[in-house]
């Protein structure tokens, strides 16, 4: 018997309530097929409380606004909405499903690079542009009518600070001056405030771009403006699991481990020496915990939350990720299991690209729905049905608690984020799992279909 | 002594043993190896000139340059090492944390290579790794560069084996307990390794940050298994201390036994203590390993103990209250020409994005001491003190109306004039 490396998904409770739930799984799969997502918009609105809490608890005036590109599900974006929190759109179909779930255009702000036409609809609906440059900013003073106080927010990167992550995106802290002009002299434009978005945990980034961002603040002043935002966008991490070990034994067992034993041949994670202490799924801290720590962080000897106040800046935070953090899972049937290449191969009724954002590969073990006896001793790799050698869902040995045999089902935990629908394709025939909403009413578990794909 | 090189000065560091009457542990003696004395202040002295002792002369005919990730005391040392023989060194760090550190990097002519943290959004392409960007500068240009890789490198466990763990032993005998901090792990292992084969017992126990917490130089629980030099079995506990602790016990150092010590070694004093102190009592000989000084962590102190620095709590009110003040009576004290002086009391920061025109800034903790010391407003001024919604400047207000000035607390503060309409100035 070799060793055995699980890393176990953390569960939120009403998802561990629906996998041991073998009825409720039975009949989603049979009223909506197989694979399937299911997103739990219950704990979408707990992950949104636990944010506003955070932001409350320190005294921050705040605005919340849900980066819907996280998760096409109309589902969790009507549960955006009913959180009360605002709607951040990346395209005009994006936009269309905001209005749709009843955001009001004063809820709804659009970020990122923006087409002509998604430009023009933002300005005639007078919705918070997140400008990304200098042209956007232009088409929109051009399209703003006159009188109208389009509002917009000043996306900056360039950032000075080393421990800033560089950017492509945004307007260069070199071009700010340009901007505010461009927006002064628009006769429908109004300064909102200034942004930034930083992938990264690290709070003294986020305090460093902060200072930074300050100095357009004060220019702004200069030029007669008002900005009364801070937006600090999201990255905000997600919590996979529940105790860093697992993660750090395996990280450690792969540095040594014979090629192809731990990994299928001819791939690797990704996990370079040094780089996977850090890795997203091996986070056990909560999803809160960046903001947490951003806020409590110091500059000039202040708490950031405090700054903030004297500041008199708003904060808006944009997060996607930390909002569907657990609200939502995927279910596939086993097809059949086989030898290949001299390993264990279990063939799923799903693709890759399904369940894989951008090909990362998804370093968490699923679950066997009604899984009985003893966890095997041998771990398993999991392969997808499109016609590439590629096409494994799992490159990486999983560990299962059970046998996995035709006709079970397999629940892959927490991939409401991204996963569901940033590179799903219909290839070979197969079109993106179905959407279903899952809510937990009482004892029971009642379904919503939502058929929403594609951010 | 008489030296004819600083490199010469390098190990055959002192061992202190500390007064049984000041570390209050029965029957303990506890020794700190006090690596601080090394010439360029820290244990990685030996690591820098073992890594490049028996190259440095070919590196410097080649011409090549010397890489390393570091972002502390080892590139400090290489640095000096590599200027004084005339070759080139590049420092590569996710991060340098602590300000004198960097300003010291700076000072001494170092190229920093500071790189962001990991990116974790889904993007499978991130390039910011330290050892892949290593990695990818050495193949780029096979044979101009000279990667010491103390991470790795066997040099810097021997170094430690055969100087540090046979000084210890020279000086202190058999040992029970050996405590270090774990960074790169090359100190402790190094030297427990030479003190093992004397006396098999000896217990050691690795020392590193809490989870989530920072003490500069040595790893959390969390990182600790990125290092190629840890064995995780070669330990017999690993103590995670916060940084609370390492602090207090560093200042504990200072003033009862007179070392100054840096954070580390006050985290590995303070594992070695908790573990003694728990212990079944009984004669014991344990060897804390104090790796560098205090000086060069005095920013980290003052971010982490702002108490010690003089910071003073703020004073009790003034029973009563100071006239209020709105924006239209500034304005038409002014427009009268008389003199008034707008206090802004909020941070450096926010003052500086946008104030009242014409404002001073004195910070209110600041400000709290200057008004200790007198009063530094003339009594022929109308003074306003102002903060973002009014609440705290009113105290400021009342204290100076106390003493007969003219002042007032600015009704709504700076949040109420921007959103009446005013112009705010920007520095």
């Amino acid at each position: 018997m070799s060793q055995r490396f699980p890393l176990p998904a953390a569960r939120h409770p009403i998802a561990a309530r629906f996998i041991a739930d073998a009825a409720a799984v039975r009949e989603a799969i049979e009223r909506f097929g197989s694979p399937l997502h299911v997103v739990f918009p219950q704990v979408m609105a707990e992950n949104a409380a636990a944010l506003a809490g955070v932001l409350r608890r320190h005294g921050v005036p705040y605005d919340i606004f849900y980066a819907h590109k996280v998760n096409a599900s109309a589902a969790l974006l009507a549960g955006a909405s009913a959180a009360g929190l605002g709607a951040d759109v990346a395209s005009a179909t994006e936009l269309d499903r905001a209005l749709a779930a009843g955001f009001a255009p004063n809820r709804i702000e659009a970020t990122g690079p923006k087409a002509p036409a998604f430009i023009e609809r933002v300005a005639a609906l007078g919705i918070t542009a997140n400008a990304d440059d200098l042209w956007e900013l232009d088409r929109l003073a051009a399209v703003a009518p006159a009188g109208s106080a389009v509002p917009v927010v000043l996306r900056l990167s360039g950032f000075a600070s080393p421990v800033v992550p560089h950017s492509r995106f945004g307007i260069d802290l070199a071009d700010a001056d340009a901007a505010l002009e461009t927006v002064r002299r628009a006769p429908g434009l109004e300064l909102r405030g200034v942004a930034f978005h930083l992938d990264t945990a690290d709070p003294a980034a986020r305090v460093d771009a902060l200072t930074e961002s300050m100095a357009v603040v004060s220019a702004a002043y200069r030029k007669g403006l008002r900005p009364s935002v801070i937006d600090i966008g999201g990255g905000f991490r997600q919590r996979f699991v529940e105790e860093p070990e697992p993660f750090q034994r395996f990280a450690q067992e792969l540095v040594t481990a014979p090629p192809g034993d731990l990994v299928w041949p001819g791939h690797d994670l990704g996990l370079r020496h040094g780089g996977a202490a850090a890795h997203k799924y091996g986070n056990h801290r909560p999803a809160i915990d960046v903001l947490e720590r951003f806020l409590a962080a110091e500059i000039e000897r202040r708490p950031v939350a405090e700054v903030l106040r004297e500041c008199m800046l708003t904060l808006w935070i944009e997060p996607g990720k930390a909002l569907v953090d657990h609200a939502g899972l995927t279910l596939t049937e086993v097809l059949y299991r086989k030898r290949a290449a001299g390993r264990d191969l279990v063939v799923l009724d799903l693709s890759r690209n399904q369940i894989t954002p951008a090909d990362q590969e998804v370093l968490l073990d699923p679950v066997l729905v009604d899984g009985r006896g003893d966890p095997p001793a041998e771990g398993v790799f999991l392969a997808g049905r499109l016609c590439l050698e590629s096409d494994l869902v799992s490159r990486r040995k999983v560990f299962l608690d059970s046998e996995p045999s035709s006709g079970d089902v397999l629940a892959f935990v927490n991939t409401a984020a991204y996963q569901m629908d940033l590179s799903a394709s219909s290839a070979g025939g197969h079109p993106p799992p179905p959407k279903v909403a899952a809510v937990l009413d009482g004892e029971r578990f009642t379904f919503l279909a939502d058929d929403t794909h594609g951010s | 002594m008489r030296y004819d090189s600083v490199l010469d000065m390098i190990g055959d560091t002192p061992l202190l043993r500390l007064d049984p009457a000041a570390h209050g542990v029965p029957d303990a003696e506890i020794f700190l190896k006090l690596e601080s004395a090394n010439p360029f202040g820290s244990v990685k002295d030996r690591v820098a000139w073992a890594l490049l002792r028996d190259h440095i002369g070919e590196i410097a005919a080649e011409e090549r340059v010397v890489l390393e990730a570091s972002s502390g005391n080892t590139a400090k040392a290489l640095q000096i090492i590599a200027s004084m023989h005339g070759v080139r060194f590049r420092a590569f760090t996710n991060r340098v944390r602590v300000r004198e550190v960097r300003e010291m990097l700076s000072l001494l002519g170092a190229e920093v290579t500071e790189m962001p943290g990991l990116s974790e959004c889904p993007d499978p392409t991130a390039p910011n790794d330290v050892f892949g960007v290593i990695g990818d500068l050495m193949e780029g240009e096979p044979g101009r560069y000279h990667h010491t890789s103390q991470y790795t490198n066997e040099d810097n466990l021997r170094a430690h084996y055969e100087e540090t763990g046979r000084e210890i032993y020279r000086d202190a005998g058999p040992v029970d307990l050996l405590v270090g901090g774990l960074g790169t792990t090359g100190s402790t292992r190094g030297a427990a390794t030479y003190l093992r084969e004397r006396n098999p017992d000896t217990t050691v126990v690795g020392v590193v940050a809490a989870e989530g917490d920072f003490i500069p130089g040595i790893r959390s629980a969390a990182e600790m298994w990125e290092v190629g030099l840890f064995e995780p079995g070669f330990y017999d506990a690993i103590a995670a201390v916060d940084s609370a602790d390492a602090i207090s016990a560093s200042l504990e150092l200072a003033t009862r036994h007179g070392v100054l010590a840096g954070p580390t070694t006050g985290a590995a004093y303070a594992a070695a203590r908790e573990r003694l102190l728990a212990g079944p009592g009984g004669p014991v000989t344990a060897v804390v390993i104090a790796c560098d000084r205090m000086e060069p962590y005095l920013s980290y102190y003052r971010h982490r103990r702002p108490d010690l620095f003089g910071v003073a709590g703020p004073a009790p009110a003034p029973a009563t209250a100071a006239p209020s003040a709105a924006p239209e009576d500034l304005e038409a004290w002014s427009a009268a020409g008389e003199h008034v002086v707008v206090v802004d009391v909020r941070t450096a920061l926010a003052f500086q994005a946008g104030h009242i025109p014409g404002a001073i800034n004195l910070r209110d903790d600041l400000l709290e001491q200057v008004m200790e010391a007198g009063m530094p407003f003339s009594e022929a001024s109308r003074v306003v003190f102002v903060c973002p919604t009014g609440d705290r400047s009113a105290r400021f207000a009342a204290r100076a109306a106390a003493t007969g000035r003219r002042a007032y607390n600015l009704d709504g503060g700076v949040l109420g004039w921007r959103d009446s309409g005013r112009p705010l100035a920007g520095v």
